[in-house]
């Protein structure tokens, strides 16, 4: 640019700025609040304000979050009998089947679950869609395993916790969200994002600019039509019906003809995960998150529902019951139901699975009228 | 540490509350502290390096200064030159140098080579010491009788990696008449730090991924489109990358008080390659010109010996960006253009800019600035050579630069284009609080979105 030195001033025909230079009004102070008021003014007014929420990629992180969540707002709720499931993708509640039941149960069932989210999210995703903790009988909370081994990856940890909740996370989560991570820099990452959340939507932005318009009219149709594809979902229709796991030799075998060779690998993989020895960090993890749900609820006539979630196509051997894991030491707690870990045992069967964890079309169904009945029996009659 | 990451910034906070809590006598010995904190940052033990040279460059002053004799004299300034030259040329040049022994002799290219690293910003303040020296031997300087006064000039940090090439006597007249900055020089700094950081962040670094993947495997994308396309982001890469670095240079200099020269005036405009070279990297310019171009005679010696002025300048030049035959070949590229447009003009001065003849010329600068880039960019000279045939002669290949940063290219564009006729931005810089802080606001916001998401990009002129 053109700033000249002392001794060099602006040439004659930029004159005019030796006279604003010399005439600046204001002082510095005043011109860096004014760039920081600004500044903080566009930031809040895009990211916010929830505007750019409204354009944001519904095929990512966040976007999948933001469809879950502006769609179990908009979904109407005549009455509190409602029932809310939240969880990853073995969270294998279909809403549909036991909905056509309603007018014999009273009960509506929903669900905000979503692949790849965790404990952590399941908060914040909680109190967006329910920010008076008023509007429903009873939250579903899956759990892997009642045991809750520690796992390599720390699940505390967990980056994109912060791109699947970046639309609903606000100044008044400085004090909370950094800080349940553990080290500094997710720490700082979290703390930044929140703030200056463009730093977090940036990739997606710039998606954004490369084709704008086509970017709306996804957004558009997501927010119009992605309830009704999500409620019509029926499960996958593979299954792994003949499969068998010798777990002493940590052998899969009899894979059905239909699944790739990489695709038997894979299964095979996760069936055999090894563990780092114990040291209480997941349930530590779990216990905290449990308990903020429950403090969001507590004295709101809400239940909270705990469920072990079918664990394999094969039911796995036994283990000891870790007695002081988060959802065993849930069990006493007021408001609180955690359903029998052998449940769902019955629905550990290979014809029923389509992959190592995920129940099919068929395992969906009976997972849901199972846990539905539960649910029903343990809330009683709907209330007027 | 690079300066658009949070740790340079983190620094860079701390220094200025350091340097403006201090009484003044103590400020040169935080900018001194600084500085070679900022150095060693990169590899520790180059800082003995720096020590010897600035040592070496000191005492050679000092000593041309008090003798009187024109032989010691010339000792002085032969062995302070063959120092700075021998450093620069052992770090920068001997593998290239040996590579090109090995091929005469039929051995390996790699049968003398040694692994060097290149101290940081080696080819900068070896020119600033040799320009100091040089001054002091012509009587242009007064030698610097304060050491620690000479050790700040040669690594301030805001120049050390990448200049701009500031002379001893503009440091100087800054250092010993030292006054704290105004409120529009205040505001200036910090405007041109974040002007710097945009064009860095989001010109310079996304428009690298093209002109990286396409120079990466140029046979990839053949076609015209691709090879224009690809070139003309690594054009925009380099402008952006190393304007962006000067400006926060300037910036922070600001912001300490002292006054660097302009380094860039949007070459991209210019008329001619002559306009271009007026307003690329002005300070490396006015250093050749100074210490190369006038005592090789200038344009003083006759037509032929201009022309052969002209060339050595600007080959030496080339050479000076890295010890390869492509940087060579650009500057031979540029001597041979700057000859040409001199035959053509006749030395005379150039006209005035803006006549209708001016977007016809503007284009054809800009195209062959681009064609010389290729030489800049390419990793040999087939490669080059590749490029180039694609540019003029290739089928129609793809476009390799998405719409939204073509478009942003435009708004650059234009931008300069008014900031050429009504210097808009210096009005900002000085206006009412509320443009300038509009002005603050919108660079942060398009910095935090739409700048480069992944981890930091080295400045290209880290590397020369």
């Amino acid at each position: 640019m053109l700033f000249q030195t002392p001794s060099a001033a602006f040439p004659k025909r930029f004159a005019i700025l030796n006279r604003l230079a010399a005439d600046v009004k204001g002082g510095l102070a005043a011109r860096l609040f004014a760039a920081v008021v600004i500044f903080a003014g566009l930031e809040g007014l895009i990211f916010h304000s929830g505007l750019y929420a409204r354009i944001i990629e519904p095929d990512s992180t966040t976007g999948f979050m933001e469809v879950q969540i502006q769609n179990e707002i908009r979904r109407p709720k005549p009455d509190r009998n409602q029932v809310l499931a939240v969880g990853h993708s073995r969270m294998a509640l279909l809403p549909r089947i036991e909905n056509e039941k309603k007018p014999g149960t009273g009960y509506t069932f929903a669900t905000i679950g979503l692949g790849g989210t965790t404990p952590r999210t399941w908060y914040y995703a909680l109190r967006a869609v329910d920010p008076d903790a008023h509007n429903y009988a009873a939250i579903l909370i899956p759990e892997d395993d009642y045991n809750e081994p520690d796992t390599w990856g720390d699940e505390s940890e967990r980056e994109s916790d912060l791109h699947y909740l970046i639309a609903r996370l606000g100044l008044r989560d400085l004090g909370e969200f950094p800080w349940t991570y553990k080290s500094t820099k997710l720490r700082w990452t979290a703390f930044e994002g929140i703030v200056l959340k463009g730093t977090v939507y940036r990739q997606d932005f710039q998606e954004f600019l490369d084709h704008p318009l086509a970017r709306i009219a996804k957004a558009e149709y997501y927010r119009h039509d992605s309830a009704g594809w999500n409620y019509g979902f029926g499960g996958d229709a593979r299954s792994l019906a003949g499969l068998e796991i010798d777990w002493t030799h940590r052998t899969a075998s009899h894979f059905p003809a239909a699944v790739p060779e990489a695709e038997q690998k894979r299964i095979t993989a996760e069936l055999f995960p090894t563990f780092p020895p114990d040291a209480g960090r997941e349930t530590a993890y779990l216990r905290y998150w449990y308990s903020k749900i429950l403090d969001y609820y507590r004295g709101s006539g809400t239940k909270i529902f705990l469920l072990r979630v079918p664990r394999a196509p094969v039911s796995p051997p036994e283990v000891p019951p870790k007695l002081n894991s988060a959802a065993r030491q849930l069990a006493g707690q007021p408001d609180v139901v955690v359903l029998d870990e052998h449940l769902l045992d019955s629905l550990e069967r290979p014809e029923l699975f389509w992959d190592s964890m995920h129940l099919n079309r068929e395992g969906v169904i009976q997972f849901t009228e199972i846990v539905a009945g539960e649910v029903r029996k343990a809330l009683g009659p709907p209330k007027p | 540490m690079l300066f658009q990451t949070p740790q340079f910034f983190v620094f860079l906070g701390v220094v200025l509350i350091l340097f403006y809590s201090a009484p003044q006598r103590w400020r040169k010995f935080i900018l001194l502290a600084a500085s070679y904190y900022f150095y060693m940052s990169w590899i520790p033990v180059f800082i003995l390096l720096l020590l010897a040279l600035t040592a070496i460059d000191y005492c050679a002053a000092r000593w041309i200064a008090q003798t009187g004799s024109l032989r010691q004299r010339k000792t002085a300034l032969v062995v302070s030159l063959s120092a700075n030259l021998g450093l620069l040329g052992f770090f920068k040049y001997y593998n290239f140098f040996a590579e090109n022994i090995a091929h005469v002799l039929g051995q390996p290219s790699n049968a003398f080579a040694l692994s060097i690293i290149l101290p940081l910003g080696i080819s900068f303040h070896t020119f600033q010491s040799m320009s100091y020296v040089i001054d002091v031997y012509r009587k242009e300087q007064e030698p610097i009788r304060n050491p620690i006064d000479y050790a700040l000039f040669i690594p301030f940090f805001p120049q050390l990696v990448a200049g701009p090439i500031v002379r001893a006597r503009e440091f100087f007249r800054d250092l010993y008449a030292w006054r704290r900055p105004s409120t529009a020089e205040a505001s200036q700094g910090i405007l041109l730090v974040l002007l710097g950081l945009a064009k860095k962040t989001i010109m310079a670094d996304q428009f690298a991924q093209i002109a990286n993947a396409y120079f990466q495997d140029v046979g990839k994308h053949p076609g015209m489109l691709s090879a224009w396309s690809g070139t003309i982001a690594f054009g925009i890469q380099i402008y952006f990358d190393f304007s962006g670095y000067t400006d926060m240079a300037i910036g922070m200099a600001k912001l300490l008080g002292f006054h660097f020269p302009v380094n860039f005036r949007r070459p991209y405009l210019a008329s001619s390659i002559t306009d271009f070279w007026h307003r690329w990297h002005m300070s490396l310019s006015r250093w050749l010109r100074d210490y190369l171009y006038i005592p090789l005679g200038g344009n003083r010696g006759g037509t032929l010996k201009t022309y052969r002025n002209l060339m050595l300048t600007m080959l030496l030049g080339g050479l000076w960006h890295g010890a390869n035959w492509n940087f060579i070949v650009w500057g031979g590229y540029h001597g041979a253009l700057l000859s040409i447009e001199r035959t053509f003009r006749g030395g005379k001065p150039e006209d005035d800019r803006w006549t209708a003849l001016y977007p016809v010329q503007a284009v054809a600068t800009f195209a062959l600035a681009m064609a010389g880039w290729v030489f800049f960019r390419a990793a040999t000279f087939r490669e080059s050579l590749y490029v180039l045939g694609q540019m003029l002669t290739g089928s129609k290949g793809e476009m390799l630069i998405p719409a939204w940063l073509l478009s942003l290219a435009l708004l650059t564009l234009v931008l300069a284009v008014i900031e050429e006729k009504k210097a808009w931005f210096e009005r900002i810089a000085v206006g009412p609080a509320w443009a300038y802080g509009a002005a603050c606001a919108l660079l942060l916001l398009s910095v935090e979105l739409i700048g480069f998401t992944g981890p930091a990009v080295p400045f290209v002129y880290f590397q020369f």
